[in-house]
C-alpha cells in the first residue's frame, strides 16, 4: 500500500513541484533584482529559460551524462513523493542523497576540469550538510515519536516547539542545499564563477533543462522540510507553514544577495559546528530530559 | 512560438578591444540598463550561451579562440559584433597583426558600431539578434521534424 | 550434523591435497570443484534450515579435545619458529604465555567440565556459513587467476609457493566453520587461533621485510586478543563451571554481574580480531598480502569472526553496562575516525581497509547496544559488507594487474578502459555507501536502534561518520565515472575465473539488495526472535520494498541504460583553444601545449592519519583499560 501511495506521490510531485519551484525561482529573480535596484525579469523567466533549453540542439560530451542527470531528477521526485505523501523522513533524506550522487557522477563523467572541480566541491558540500540533515531526521523522530512525516498532522503542538534548535541548524545548511551564496561553491546562479559554471559546465541544452527542473524540485522539497516544523493537528496550520516557508525563502534570497562566497574550509567547519551544537544539544536534551 | 527570444543568454569575449566596449557591455548588464529585464544573463560559458558578444578586432593571436568559442556554442546561436573594432577592425585595422572584424573568423549576424558602443545600441543589437535567434530556432525545429 | 562435520572437515582434506599438488591444471580443477562443493553445501545447509530457531547436537569427544590441544601446540610452535627466525621477542613471549595458559586450562580445569552439546547452529551461524562458503569459496576461485598473474610478476627464480597459499585459504574456511558451529568454547578457541595463525602466514606470504613486519604486527595483536579469550575461558571453567557457549550466554543474561569479566575479555578478543582502534594497524598492514588474502580477511573471514563473537554476546551487553559501554564506544569511535582517515587515502586498498574497519566499528557498536533492532542491523551490516567488500577487493586486484597501479588517481577513465570491471566496481562502491542499497538500509536500522536507546553520542558519531563516508566513496566513484573518447580496452586479458568470481559477487549483491525483505524474514528475524523472544526491526517492510525497487532501477541504469544517447558528441570546454579534448590539452599563453590535470581532494591537513589516528588509539586504549579494571574490581567491591 505504502508503495502504491509513494508511486502516486512521486508522479504528482513530478508534475506539481516543477510548477511551484519554477514560480519560486522566478520570484527569487524578481526579488533579487529589486534588492539590487533593478526591475528584473518577468516572474515566468525561469520557465522561458527551460523551454528555450529544450529547444536547443541536443549535444553532449559523452553518452552517459544525460542518463545520470535523468536519474538524479527521477530520485529527486521519488524523495519528494516520499515526503509529501507523509512517508518516512529518513527514506526521503537517503533518496535525495542518491539524487545528489547521480548529479555528482554526471559532472565527473564529463571529465571537464571545471566540472570536476565543481563535482569535488559538491561532494564536500554534501559532506558539510549531511550530519545536520541526519540529525534533523533524528530530532524529528524524538519530537514526533515517528519518522513518518504524515504523523505531524496528529500532533497537539508543532514540532518547532521541541526542536527549534534543530530548525535553526536546518536554516543554516538550507543555504548550502539551495545553492545560495555564500555557500554556492560548486555551481552558482551568478555570473562570477571562477570555475566557469562548475558542475554544469558541460551540460547544455536539454540536459541543462533537466538540471534546472531538478533544482526546482529539490527546492520545493527542502522548503517542505521547513514547513514540516509548523504543521500540527490544526488544519489552519498549513497556512502558517506556507507563510513561514515564504519568509524563510525571502531570508535565503536576502542572504544570497548580501554575502560574498566563502572558502570551503569555512563552510565545512561552520556547517559541522552548527550541526554539532544545534543538532547535538537539541537531541541530547530530548533524549535525557 | 520560439522561446529563444525570451531568454537570450550571452557570452562576452574581449578580442583585442581597448576595454572601452567591454565596460559598456558590462554596463548593459548592470542595474542601470538592466539587461535581465529581457531575460539576458551573462553566462561565461559558451555551452550555455545563445548570443556571442565580441568586442575588439580579430588578430592572429585570438582568431582560434574566437572560432573555438563559436564552435562550442550550441545551435541556435547568434553573433553580435560590439563596437567598430569588432565590426571592421576600427582604428586598428592597419596594425601588423590585426586581421580585421569578427566576420573574418566567424559569421556575424548583427553589427553594433560605435567607439565605444553605447548600451542603448547594444540593447538594440541584442534585440535584433534575438529576432535572428528566433528564426534559427524555428529552422532548427523544422529540420528536427524532417529528420524524424 | 553430518553436513556441519562435512563443512569443517572437507576444506581440511582439500587443503592437504592442495599442499601436494604442484601442477596449475590440477590445482584449478581441485580448487574450482571444492569451492563449488563447499558453496553448495553451505547453501543447502541454509536452505534446508530456513527460519530455524537453533539446532543443538549432543556431541562430545575426548579425542577431539586432545586434537584441539594438539593443534594449539602446533600453532604455537609455528609462531615460535618464526619468532626465533626473525628475532621477534614479543610474539614469542605472547605465544608461550598462550601455550602455557592453554595447557594449564586444558589439563587442570577443562577436563572436569563436561560440554554435552558440542555443535550447534542457529540462524546467525547459517548467515555466517553462507558468507564463508559462498563468498569465501568465490574468493578461492578468483585467487586461481590472480595468483597465476602474481607469480608471473615475481622474479623468474622465485619459488612457487602457491600450494601453501591455497592450502592456507582452505584451512581458513574450515577454521571459520569451527568458530561458527562450535558450542564447546575450547573448540571455538582453537578455530580462533587457527585463523590468527593462518592470516599470519598469508600476510607474510611474500616474505619481504615489509610483509614480515606486518605479519608480526598482526600476530602480536591477535595473540593478545587470544589471551583475552583465554582469560574468559578460565573464568568460565572455574567460576561458572561451564564451557558451553549457549549456556554461558544464558547465564550471562540471567546474572550479568557474574560474567562481567568474561564478557569484557571476550569482547576484547573480538575487538582485536575485528581490528578496532587501537588495533587497526594490523588490518592496514595486511594490505601487503596478495589481494585474495585481503579479500578473504576483510570480507568473509577473520574480521567477521570478531564481530560474530560480539554479536553473539549482544544479549549480555543489553544487560551489562560495563562491557556494553566499552564495545559501543570503541566501535563508535573507530567508525568515526576511520571514516575520516579514509578521506585522506589515495591507495585504493587502504581506502577499502579503512572502510572495513569503520564498518566493523559500526557492527561492534550495534553489538554493544544489544537491542533486537541493533542485532538486526548488525547482521545485515555483516552480510552486505562481506559481499560488497569482496567484490571491491576483487575488482581492485584485477584492475591492479591490468593498469599497473592500485592508486585511485590511476583509475581515471577506468569506465573506458575496463568498462565491465568499472561497472562492477561502481556497483560495489554504491552498495557500500548510498541508499537504497543494503548497506545503507542496515545503517538506517542502526540509526533507529541508537536513537531508541537514547545513545546520543552514537547518533552524532553516525551522522558525522556517514557524511565522511559519502565523501571518500563519492570521489572514488567520480574518478571511475570519467569518460573521454575511446582509449584502448585492456580488460580482454582478464582470466575467466576472475570474471566468474566477480560476476558471482555482483549477482549476490544485487540479489541480496533486492530480496532484502525476504532475507530479513527468513534468516535475520528468526535469529533475533530466537534470542530475544521478540521481533525487533527498525524499518517497516514497505520501506524495505521501496528501497528494493530503487536498487533495481539503479542497477538497470548502470548496466543497461548507458550509451544509447543520440546527442551529437562535442569536446569539453577548456577556456581557450583546446588541442585534444581527450587528454585535456590546451594552448597556453606562450602558444605551447599544456595539459589540465585534476586530482581528487584528500585534505590531509584536516583528515590525515597523523592527526586522527593517535586520538582514537589513546581514547580506545583508555576505555578498554578502564573496562577491564572495573569488570575485575566490581565483583570484589560489591
Amino acid at each position: 500500500m505504502t508503495i502504491l501511495i509513494t508511486v502516486i506521490g512521486t508522479i504528482l510531485f513530478g508534475l506539481i513541484a516543477p510548477v511551484v519551484g519554477c514560480l519560486l525561482a522566478g520570484l527569487d529573480r524578481v526579488i533579487s533584482a529589486r534588492m539590487q535596484g533593478r526591475v528584473g525579469p518577468p516572474v515566468l523567466q525561469p520557465y522561458y529559460d527551460v523551454r528555450k533549453l529544450f529547444e536547443k540542439e541536443s549535444v553532449a560530451v559523452n553518452s552517459v551524462e544525460r542518463t545520470y542527470v535523468a536519474c538524479a531528477l527521477l530520485f529527486a521526485c521519488v524523495a519528494g513523493g516520499v515526503f509529501f505523501t507523509g512517508g518516512n523522513l529518513l527514506m526521503c533524506v537517503f533518496v535525495i542523497t542518491l539524487s545528489s550522487l547521480f548529479f555528482i557522477m554526471a559532472a565527473y563523467s564529463s571529465r571537464s576540469p571545471y566540472a570536476e572541480v565543481g563535482a569535488a566541491r559538491e561532494t564536500l558540500q554534501v559532506m558539510a550538510y549531511e550530519p545536520m540533515v541526519l540529525l534533523l531526521a533524528v530530532g524529528f523522530y524524538l519530537a514526533a515519536g515517528t519518522f513518518n512525516v504524515g504523523d505531524v498532522l496528529a500532533l497537539d503542538v508543532p514540532i518547532i516547539a521541541t526542536i527549534w534548535l534543530v530548525f535553526l541548524g536546518l536554516l543554516f545548511i538550507l543555504t548550502i542545499k539551495l545553492r545560495k551564496s555564500p555557500f554556492d561553491l560548486s555551481m552558482s546562479h551568478h555570473a562570477h564563477q571562477e570555475i566557469v559554471r562548475g558542475m554544469t559546465t558541460e551540460m547544455s541544452g536539454p540536459t541543462l533543462g533537466l538540471v534546472e527542473i531538478m533544482h526546482w524540485c529539490e527546492n520545493v522539497l527542502f522548503l517542505g522540510w521547513i514547513g514540516m516544523f509548523f504543521v500540527w493537528g490544526n488544519p489552519l496550520s498549513i497556512i502558517l507553514a506556507v507563510a513561514v516557508v515564504l519568509a524563510v525563502y525571502f531570508l535565503e534570497i536576502w542572504i544570497d544577495n548580501n554575502f560574498a562566497r566563502v572558502k570551503w574550509q569555512f563552510m565545512l567547519k561552520s556547517a559541522w559546528a552548527v550541526a554539532l551544537v544545534a543538532g547535538g544539544v537539541n537531541i541530547a536534551f530530548l533524549a535525557f530530559m | 512560438m520560439a522561446f529563444a527570444s525570451k531568454s537570450p543568454w550571452v557570452i562576452h569575449y574581449d578580442g583585442s578591444s581597448c576595454n572601452g566596449c567591454d565596460i559598456e557591455v558590462l554596463a548593459t548588464l548592470c542595474p542601470g540598463f538592466d539587461g535581465e529585464r529581457f531575460g539576458v544573463v551573462n553566462t561565461g560559458n559558451p555551452k550555455h550561451a545563445d548570443i556571442f558578444l565580441v568586442t575588439g578586432s580579430v588578430n592572429e593571436q585570438n582568431i582560434d579562440v574566437v572560432r573555438e568559442i563559436y564552435n562550442q556554442m550550441v545551435e541556435p546561436k547568434v553573433v553580435v559584433a560590439c563596437g567598430i573594432c569588432a565590426c571592421s577592425g576600427g582604428i586598428f585595422h592597419d596594425c601588423y597583426n590585426v586581421i580585421g572584424g569578427v566576420d573574418k573568423a566567424i559569421p556575424v549576424d548583427v553589427y553594433a558600431p560605435g567607439c565605444a558602443v553605447r548600451p542603448e545600441a547594444l540593447i538594440d543589437a541584442i534585440v535584433k539578434g534575438v529576432a535572428v535567434l528566433d528564426e534559427k530556432s524555428q529552422a532548427l525545429k523544422e529540420s528536427k521534424k524532417r529528420g524524424e | 550434523m553430518a553436513l556441519l562435520g562435512f563443512l569443517i572437515v572437507f576444506p581440511l582434506v582439500v587443503a592437504a591435497v592442495l599442499l601436494a599438488v604442484r601442477g596449475d591444471g590440477a590445482r584449478n580443477v581441485i580448487v574450482g570443484a571444492s569451492a563449488v562443493i563447499i558453496g553448495v553445501a553451505s547453501v543447502v545447509l541454509v536452505a534446508t534450515n530456513l527460519g530455524t530457531p537453533g539446532v543443538y547436537f549432543e556431541f562430545s569427544s575426548v579425542v577431539l579435545d586432545y586434537v584441539c590441544t594438539g593443534v594449539s601446540v602446533v600453532l604455537v610452535g609455528i609462531v615460535l619458529s618464526f619468532a626465533v627466525r626473525y628475532k621477534n621477542l614479543l610474539a614469542g613471549v605472547l605465544a608461550l604465555i598462550q601455550l602455557a595458559g592453554a595447557l594449564v586450562l586444558e589439563f587442570a580445569f577443562a577436563h572436569e567440565v563436561e560440554v554435552p552439546i558440542g555443535l550447534y547452529f542457529d540462524s546467525l551461524s547459517l548467515l555466517m556459513a553462507f558468507i564463508i562458503g559462498v563468498i569465501g569459496g568465490g574468493i578461492c576461485v578468483y585467487a586461481l587467476g590472480y595468483m597465476r598473474d602474481f607469480q608471473a610478476h615475481e622474479p623468474a627464480d622465485a619459488k612457487d609457493r602457491r600450494p601453501l597459499f591455497f592450502a592456507l585459504m582452505f584451512v581458513f574456511l574450515s577454521a571459520m566453520y569451527v568458530i561458527v558451529f562450535s558450542n564447546n568454547m575450547m573448540w571455538m578457541f582453537t578455530g580462533w587461533e587457527v585463523t590468527t595463525v593462518c592470516s599470519f602466514l598469508l600476510i607474510g606470504y611474500t616474505k619481504t621485510d615489509e610483509a614480515i613486519a606486518n605479519a608480526f604486527r598482526q600476530i602480536v595483536m591477535n595473540l593478545a586478543g587470544g589471551i583475552g579469550f583465554l582469560v574468559a575461558l578460565y573464568v568460565c571453567a572455574i567460576q561458572l563451571e561451564t564451557l558451553s557457549f549457549v549456556e554461558f550466554i544464558m547465564l550471562g543474561v540471567a546474572d550479568p554481574a557474574l560474567v562481567g569479566l568474561a564478557v569484557v575479555a571476550l569482547a576484547f578478543a573480538g575487538i582485536t580480531k575485528a581490528a578496532q582502534m587501537p588495533f587497526q594497524t594490523w588490518l592496514l598492514g595486511a594490505m601487503v598480502a596478495p589481494t585474495p588474502t585481503s579479500a578473504l580477511l576483510h570480507s568473509s573471514t577473520m574480521v567477521k569472526a570478531g564481530v560474530f563473537l560480539l554479536v553473539k554476546l549482544a544479549p549480555i551487553m543489553l544487560m551489562s553496562p560495563v562491557p556494553s559501554m566499552m564495545v559501543m564506544l570503541v566501535g563508535g569511535i573507530t567508525f568515526l575516525l576511520c571514516s575520516f582517515m579514509a578521506i585522506s587515502q589515495s591507495n585504493a586498498k587502504r581506502v577499502l581497509a579503512y572502510s572495513t574497519i569503520a564498518n566493523l566499528g559500526l557492527i561492534t557498536a550495534c553489538a554493544g547496544v544489544g537491542t533486537p533492532e541493533a542485532v538486526w542491523a548488525a547482521e545485515f551490516l555483516i552480510l552486505f559488507h562481506a559481499i560488497a567488500k569482496s567484490l571491491l577487493f576483487l575488482c581492485v586486484g584485477t584492475a591492479e594487474h591490468h593498469i599497473g597501479s592500485r592508486d585511485i588517481e590511476s583509475m581515471d577513465l577506468l569506465f573506458d578502459r575496463m568498462p565491465r570491471l568499472a561497472r562492477f566496481m561502481m556497483l560495489g562502491i554504491m552498495c557500500m555507501f548510498i541508499a537504497p542499497f543494503g548497506m545503507l538500509v542496515a545503517k538506517w536500522a542502526t540509526l533507529v536502534s541508537f536513537v531508541d536507546m537514547d545513545q546520543v553520542a552514537l547518533v552524532i558519531i553516525l551522522a558525522f561518520g556517514s557524511a565522511a563516508t559519502f565523501m571518500f566513496w563519492a570521489k572514488w566513484l567520480g574518478k571511475l565515472a570519467g569518460i573521454a573518447g575511446e582509449p584502448e580496452n585492456v580488460e580482454v586479458t582478464v582470466h575467466k575465473s576472475e570474471w566468474a568470481s566477480l560476476l558471482l559477487m555482483a549477482a549476490l549483491l544485487v540479489a541480496a539488495c533486492v530480496t532484502l525483505p525476504l532475507i530479513s524474514a527468513f534468516v535475520v528475524e528468526p535469529y533475533v526472535v530466537s534470542v530475544y523472544g521478540i521481533l525487533g526491526q527498525g524499518i517497516t517492510t514497505d520501506n524495505l520494498w521501496i528501497a528494493s525497487i530503487c536498487v533495481a532501477i539503479v542497477v538497470i541504469v548502470l548496466f543497461a541504460g548507458m550509451g544509447g544517447s543520440k546527442a551529437r558528441k562535442v569536446d569539453v570546454y577548456l577556456a581557450g583553444v583546446s588541442r585534444g579534448s581527450e587528454e585535456r590539452a590546451f594552448q597556453n599563453a606562450l602558444s605551447g601545449t599544456s595539459v589540465a590535470t585534476a586530482r581528487n581532494w584528500y585534505m590531509d591537513d584536516v583528515f590525515g592519519e597523523k592527526r586522527i589516528a593517535p586520538v582514537g588509539v589513546v581514547f580506545n586504549s583508555i576505555i578498554m583499560a578502564a573496562a577491564f579494571v572495573i569488570a575485575a574490581v566490581a565483583p570484589m567491591v560489591l
